[in-house]
């Protein structure tokens, strides 16, 4: 590297000492400026119930009824037939405005010219929409940066588990995101009818404020999707595995420990658990995510209360007898693989893997059948059953798009919430018969490989918008199983004690809570010990606990009308 | 001895008898003189300003209460509050630790195995050998850390393929992949595999550069292949190695995140968490963006301080350098 010339009026050194008067100039400002205390990252609570400003719900007619009847909300109707699909929207004006949608993508992404799409924007008028299929592994994590920076096209289509991984989601919401309240509140069911149908309360859970302190700056800023009722994930058991081991379906956690004792064959590479850690704490009783309960007159953390420590003790136990298989804490495996493969014999999923496997069964992918385990408890005490809470997600608006892109855009979303019974929702699920799928015996349409892949597998436009009610559909055995599984668990369904609110713990207390869960896989994994616990409890409530404790407390008088 | 002088001296020779007056050019002169020179640096002068002078401005908000979604100004300044909370962290000491272990661990085992492949590969006469072996070692930089934890589960975890073998010779289950004690080990096979091809070739870029006829002179003279790489190889490439050495110093508080992230749950937050798994967890994911710039300062200002000693040092040992000496 070549030194300045002796020519030269810069120098090395005086460079250093530009760049250091500099740094010192910098460094010197905060602290000639005033000083204050931090204030942010307090947390945020937000009431989703109550508000004028939201589309007047208007009745939509469905176009069939369900023949499952069930007790909604945690026990949804469901359909074992498939109806003869009429028009759901009115035919609308053409259009040829062109959008970008971000939408989470789990498998090779279909081509952006496969006839699903070409048929769609036909559909609804002309709309040219191009879906940035982004990986749905890591959207909850990739997609805070997109927001920040402004790079998700004109909206964005996500699960509301997704939020959980924005260290902020009410600032972002409405820094972000379009504010739709001026366009869809009152009627607009002349318009968008089915958006009108909605359930008010999706449309409440869709509002976010400025100041959520201050009722008067809430604000609608998203197109809530469906609100899927019923238990929303399970441990799913290989029910034709078990049955050849000739064990049956535990009904308490006493007897799943022993089916996985049995089963479990550590020589031939089967053992009968992957992951144990988001179904495993309902068998206990704890409460889902927040996290908190109210018991003799308090809010209660899980990790203050005495069944959190079993529920360690029970990890722990299958860790150590090896019934888990070893390689679980590295996160890198294929838990629908090891279970097509019979690796291994229950794992914990989200509901849709019930549907998913039985589809995979039908078309020759895998063998045998999956079921989850009903609502158990532990040593008799009565059992729980986490189910959803709130609506699925929403799809957000770019703030920096124009009041008649938003309408049209809108149009869209009308035209995604099509209910069951619709030639629109066959569309939007099932792709162009012929290319996509065809009409089974039973009348269902069944996918071929071209529709598995374009359609089956992709998220796309199938969770866009929310119909106006949710049934239970699909291969009608599934249907029939789900049904009578929702039946049994409804009465077990946990309370949400923070219902009509959305509430979002402080900055310190989610870093504890990260600690937590690290110290909790130590355990779980063998690294510490059941003693350490006591100090784990101090530790996150030291931390930042005790002071979430105020915060969810003041939500939870709120929610409780107190 | 004398030598008889048959050609005009050098320049410098007939400067120093000769003395110039120098006149002092105005900037004015100089830019018109230089103006071709100085258009050339603008391209990489906007590149650093807008990569790097503009983005490192803004470490000033690690003295700042800041959000993305105020204006500036309306940012608090909060003096070093930050820096005192993260010095009082409990979890920083141990990631800073932690930190240090890896980066003196990789320097220690990784930097040597680098110039041992480099001088193994330049021994290899046959072209087309080199190149295969150099593809086959080199390749594997350019997988993401998510397919080398991948691999390296699928072959050294519990139910991977040596575990396997293992079993069927009777044997117990592998436990490399989640056993805290001998996660350096594993740290240093992943590096190895990962990462000592692509420095491999930098080695061999410095190896090319020796001129073969010391080689060959020292060959008619009798040297052993050992004392030609001790007397010529080694020395030839002495300059390359204090470069990256002083380079690597001043990164030593940088580690790298995916492959520590993606290990945590399998050996524990304790042994994985590093500074920069530390701003992730504890600054970014809750949205603390001025104590994660307050971190990421703290590493910047040790990096520099470190890479102007380790510079010096190089000086006193009468090297190069990252500039030469003045």
């Amino acid at each position: 590297m070549a030194t300045p010339s002796d020519g030269s009026n810069i120098r090395r050194r005086s460079l250093f000492k530009a760049a250091g008067i500099g740094a010192a100039g910098i460094a010197g400002l905060p602290v000639i400026a005033a000083c204050s205390d931090i204030e942010s990252g307090g947390g945020s609570t937000q009431s989703t119930e109550g508000f004028d400003f939201l589309p007047t719900h208007k009745e939509y007619e469905l176009p069939a009824q369900p023949d499952l009847v069930g007790e909604p909300p945690n026990h949804p109707s469901g359909f074992t037939s498939y109806p003869e699909p009429v028009d759901g929207v009115e035919t609308a004006e053409a259009a040829s405005t062109e959008f970008e949608i971000t939408v989470p993508m789990w498998g090779t992404p279909p081509s952006a010219d496969d006839p699903y799409f070409t048929a769609i924007q036909e559909a609804w008028g002309g709309t040219k929409v191009t879906l940035r299929h982004a990986d749905g592994n890591t959207f909850a994590q990739t997609s805070v940066q997109w927001l920040q920076a402004n790079e998700y096209g004109d909206a964005i289509n996500m699960f509301g588990w997704m939020t959980d991984s924005h260290p902020n989601f009410q600032e972002t919401v409405v820094n972000t995101f379009y504010d739709l309240t001026d366009i869809v509140k009152g009627d607009i069911a002349d318009r968008w009818p089915l958006l009108a149908g909605e359930p008010t309360d999706s449309w409440g859970q869709s509002v976010w404020s400025t100041d959520p302190a201050d009722p008067e700056t809430a604000r609608v800023f998203g197109v809530p999707q469906n609100k899927s009722m019923g238990p929303g994930n399970g441990m799913f058991v290989r029910t034709d595995l078990l049955a050849d081991a000739g064990l049956s379906m535990p009904t308490t956690v006493e007897e799943v420990l022993e089916v996985a004792r049995q089963w479990t064959d550590n020589a031939a590479g089967k053992w009968a658990f992957l992951a144990q850690d988001y179904v495993t704490p309902e068998w206990f009783g704890l409460a889902s995510s927040p996290g908190w309960a109210y018991i003799d007159g308090k809010l209660v953390h899980n990790c203050e209360r005495p069944e959190y420590t079993k529920w360690l003790e029970f990890r722990r136990t299958c860790w150590d007898e090896g019934l888990i298989h070893p390689d679980t804490p590295t996160g890198t495996l294929d838990g629908h693989a090891l279970h097509i493969a019979g690796t291994i014999l229950m794992s914990q999923d989200g509901i849709s893997w019930w549907a998913d496997y039985t589809n995979k069964v039908l078309s020759g992918e895998a063998v045998g059948a999956v079921a989850p385990i009903g609502a158990i408890g532990f040593e008799g005490a009565e059992p729980i059953r986490y189910v959803n809470k709130a609506v699925d997600g929403w799809t957000f608006f770019n703030k920096d798009l124009s009041e008649d892109q938003v309408k049209e855009l809108l149009d869209l979303m009308n035209f995604c919430s099509a209910p069951y019974g619709t030639k629109e929702y066959e569309l939007i699920n099932y792709g162009v018969e012929g290319t996509h799928f065809a009409y089974g015996e039973d009348g269902l349409p069944v996918f071929n490989e071209a529709g598995t892949a374009a359609v089956g597998a992709a998220v796309s436009y199938k969770c866009m918008s929310g119909q106006v009610q949710t049934f239970l559909t699909g291969n009608p055995d599934v249907v029939q199983a789900r049904f009578e599984y929702n039946a049994s668990v409804k009465d077990f369904a946990e309370t949400d004690i923070f219902a009509g609110l959305r509430v979002e713990g402080p900055a310190d207390y989610k870093t504890a809570a990260q600690t937590l869960i690290d110290q909790q896989n130590d355990i779980c994994y063998g690294r510490a010990e059941l003693s350490s616990i006591p100090d784990m409890v101090e530790t996150f409530l030291s931390s930042g606990g005790e002071a979430a404790r105020e915060h969810f407390t003041n939500a939870y008088n709120q929610a409780q009308g107190n | 001895m004398a030598a008889i002088q048959t050609s005009s001296p050098p320049a410098a020779s007939r400067a120093a008898a000769r003395p110039i007056v120098k006149r002092k050019r105005t900037v004015g002169q100089r830019l018109r003189h230089d103006w071709p020179l100085l258009l050339m640096t603008v391209p990489a002068l906007a590149q650093l300003a807008l990569f790097f002078y503009w983005p490192s401005s803004w470490n000033i908000i690690a003295f700042m209460d800041y959000s993305p979604y105020r204006s500036f100004w309306e940012n608090p300044f909060v003096g070093f509050a930050w820096f005192e909370r993260l010095f009082a962290d409990p979890y920083f000491v141990p990631a800073l630790l932690n930190t240090l272990k890896y980066s003196f661990a990789n320097l220690l085992f990784l930097f040597p195995l680098s110039i041992a492949l480099a001088l193994l590969m330049h021994s290899v006469v046959s072209t087309k050998l080199r190149s295969v072996f150099q593809s086959i070692v080199y390749l594997p930089y350019f997988f993401s850390w998510v397919l080398v934890v991948t691999i390296f589960v699928q072959v050294l975890g519990a139910d991977g393929m040596v575990s396997n073998w293992l079993i069927g010779f009777g044997g117990d289950r592998l436990d490399i992949m989640s056993d805290p004690s001998t996660f350096t080990f594993l740290a240093w096979l992943q590096w190895a595999w990962k990462d000592a091809g692509w420095g491999m070739i930098i080695f061999l870029a410095a190896l090319a550069s020796i001129n073969p006829s010391l080689y060959e002179a020292a060959a008619v003279d009798g040297a052993s292949r050992w004392r030609r790489m001790w007397h010529i190889t080694l020395p030839g490439i002495r300059p390359v190695i204090v470069l990256l050495l002083i380079l690597h110093i001043g990164n030593i508080l940088s580690v790298g995140f995916e492959q520590y992230q993606l290990q945590r749950e399998a050996v524990g937050y304790q042994t994985t968490e590093v500074l920069d798994t530390f701003v992730y967890y504890r600054a970014i994911q809750t949205a603390q963006y001025s104590f994660g710039t307050a971190a990421g300062l703290f590493k910047g200002v040790i990096g520099l301080v470190l890479i102007l000693v380790a510079n010096k040092v190089a000086h006193r040992l009468g090297e190069q350098g990252i500039y030469q000496k003045s």
